[in-house]
């Protein structure tokens, strides 16, 4: 080394004042010798999600720009919207595409979405409705992104549901035709209070109505549900019907 | 594969466009966010013109990723101590630690690393008087000491954590660049300078004989003294070739100092 070598530096680690979210995340390293310069620094530790408790602090991060909050609401939340998207869609492509189109949406309209007790939950679920009610306008504007995720070898089809769960995917379709005859916030009412159990108040607030407008319009959405599915319960008797007597 | 549930592998790449599409508004705000920064190095730049770092919240290449697992155990000690944390949970690859220093003293982390709180500090908020440091675990080690004075007194935050580290970047000319991690330092390290307000890299290469680093003869140990003098080298973009700044070091003050561009010195490297 001639003599010259440098004589390896003292190290002294400060942390920097952030606030908490971001704490831990820069450090950086003075030595005792005559250079302040470099080395380890920020290190991100990750926001854990693990129940809706977690979820308003999530939120909060995914709108500073953590891309890793936003992917953890989405572990947190998928498994819902995607179950409700299959119950929309009774197809299993489609509730995907509704599901990947619900999330995207969520980021596209961040700035209005209407958080309920600390969760964007009900926002989802009403934007899966709106987007399963008309799959080719409500998916339009990520067609292309969405056809270009990859999905299993072999993925299971749309028969092969309708062969695993036949009297479910009856259900569900009657469900989801009867859903159309409603308006899109009438159809938001039913999904939030009798398909998800929220009560009156939150699915007031998850769609920026008072209390007691929800209430009628959801009486009123009831009704015509009913009606409806009355209907097609009455259409399938008289198919059953038709085909005893054959 | 139950029909209750989305195809993994569907999922999986959805996860990953979805992060994607967060960072990447993220990047067109990110101007602003240094902005919003620079308060921060201010005070910590002042014999230096710039610092270096790491990713975190700029999800930098090369920045490690920390996942917290179990549960955070608190202690308050005085003195050198050992706190038992119990079992790692599974997939847990090092310990976070969060020191705050009650009094004054010098606290030595499991590492080798240090924090001096001295009296100014005590007086400082909790955040102030913090400082965290990720170690990774040892097989059968469920515990962590601190070292300091049989006087000083201080409380620990304990977590286990999984940690991964993230990949460098590679320029169109070949350079890797990111931050400093386990791996080594990349072609192109990531520095802030001007106060916060700019955001960019230093070549490495650079830096090592700006620092001394490559210094074999005492001819050229008399062309790098740094007596009342600095050496600035350039903060490129992440291209490598696009000058955006420049990146000081010494410690030189005062009005006789003097700031020089490491072209202009004959250090041989």
């Amino acid at each position: 080394m001639n003599g010259f070598a440098r004589i390896a530096p003292r190290l002294h680690i400060w942390s920097a004042v952030f606030p908490p979210t971001l704490r831990d995340e820069a450090l950086w390293v003075r030595s005792f010798d005559s250079w302040t310069y470099v080395t380890l620094a920020p290190v991100r530790t990750l926001l854990v999600v693990r129940s809706n408790e977690d979820a308003p602090a999530a939120w909060a991060a995914a709108l500073d720009n953590d891309g890793v909050a936003f992917a953890a609401i989405f572990d947190l939340h998928r498994d819902r919207v995607y179950r409700h998207a299959l119950r929309m869609t009774s197809n299993v492509h489609d509730a995907e595409d509704v599901t990947a189109a619900t999330f995207l949406e969520l980021w596209r309209r961040r700035s209005s979405v209407r958080v309920v007790d600390g969760s964007v939950l009900p926002w989802l679920l009403v934007t899966t409705t709106n987007l399963a009610r008309n799959l080719v306008r409500g998916l339009r504007r990520y067609r292309a992104l969405i056809t270009t995720l990859p999905r299993c070898e072999g993925a299971r089809s749309a028969e092969d549901v309708a062969l695993d769960r036949i009297e479910e995917m009856r259900i569900a379709t009657q469900v989801r035709e009867a859903l159309v005859t409603l308006s899109p916030s009438d159809a938001a009412l039913i999904t939030l209070s009798m398909f998800e159990h929220y009560s009156p108040g939150q699915a007031a607030a998850a769609l920026g109505i008072s209390d007691g407008a929800a209430r009628t319009r959801l009486h009123r959405a009831r009704t015509r549900m009913a009606t409806a599915l009355g209907a097609f319960s009455t259409a399938a008797g008289d198919d059953t019907t038709k085909e005893k007597s054959r | 594969m139950s029909t209750t549930e989305m195809d993994p592998v569907f999922t999986a790449a959805l996860r990953e466009v979805l992060v994607a599409t967060v960072e990447d508004t993220q990047r067109v705000r990110r101007r602003w966010r240094w902005r919003l920064r620079a308060g921060v190095f201010v005070g910590l730049t002042l014999v230096g013109g710039g610092v270096a770092l790491a990713a975190g919240v700029f999800s930098l290449p090369g920045a490690p990723i920390d996942t917290p697992l179990g549960n955070v155990v608190t202690a308050a000690r005085t003195g050198t101590a050992t706190i038992d944390l119990g079992p790692p949970p599974a997939g847990a690859t090092d310990l976070s630690l969060t020191l705050t220093c009650l009094s004054v003293g010098t606290f030595d982390f499991p590492n080798g690393s240090s924090v001096n709180c001295s009296a100014a500090d005590i007086g400082q908020p909790p955040v102030a008087r913090q400082a965290s440091e990720v170690v990774p675990l040892n097989p059968g080690v469920d515990s962590v000491t601190i070292k300091t004075s049989a006087s000083a007194t201080w409380t620990l935050q304990a977590q286990y954590v999984n940690r991964v580290t993230t990949h460098w970047r590679i320029n169109a000319s070949g350079q890797t660049y990111g931050v400093q991690n386990q791996n080594g330092t990349p072609d192109l390290m990531a520095v802030v300078v001007d106060q916060g307000k700019t955001q960019g890299y230093i070549e490495t290469s650079e830096l090592n004989c700006a620092s001394g680093g490559d210094v074999k003869s005492p001819a050229q140990a008399l062309a790098w003294d740094t007596q009342n003098r600095n050496i600035s080298i350039p903060v490129y973009e992440s291209d490598g070739t696009t000058v955006i700044g420049t990146f000081v070091l010494g410690d030189a003050t005062g009005p006789n100092a003097q700031t020089v561009p490491l072209s202009s010195l004959s250090l041989g490297c």
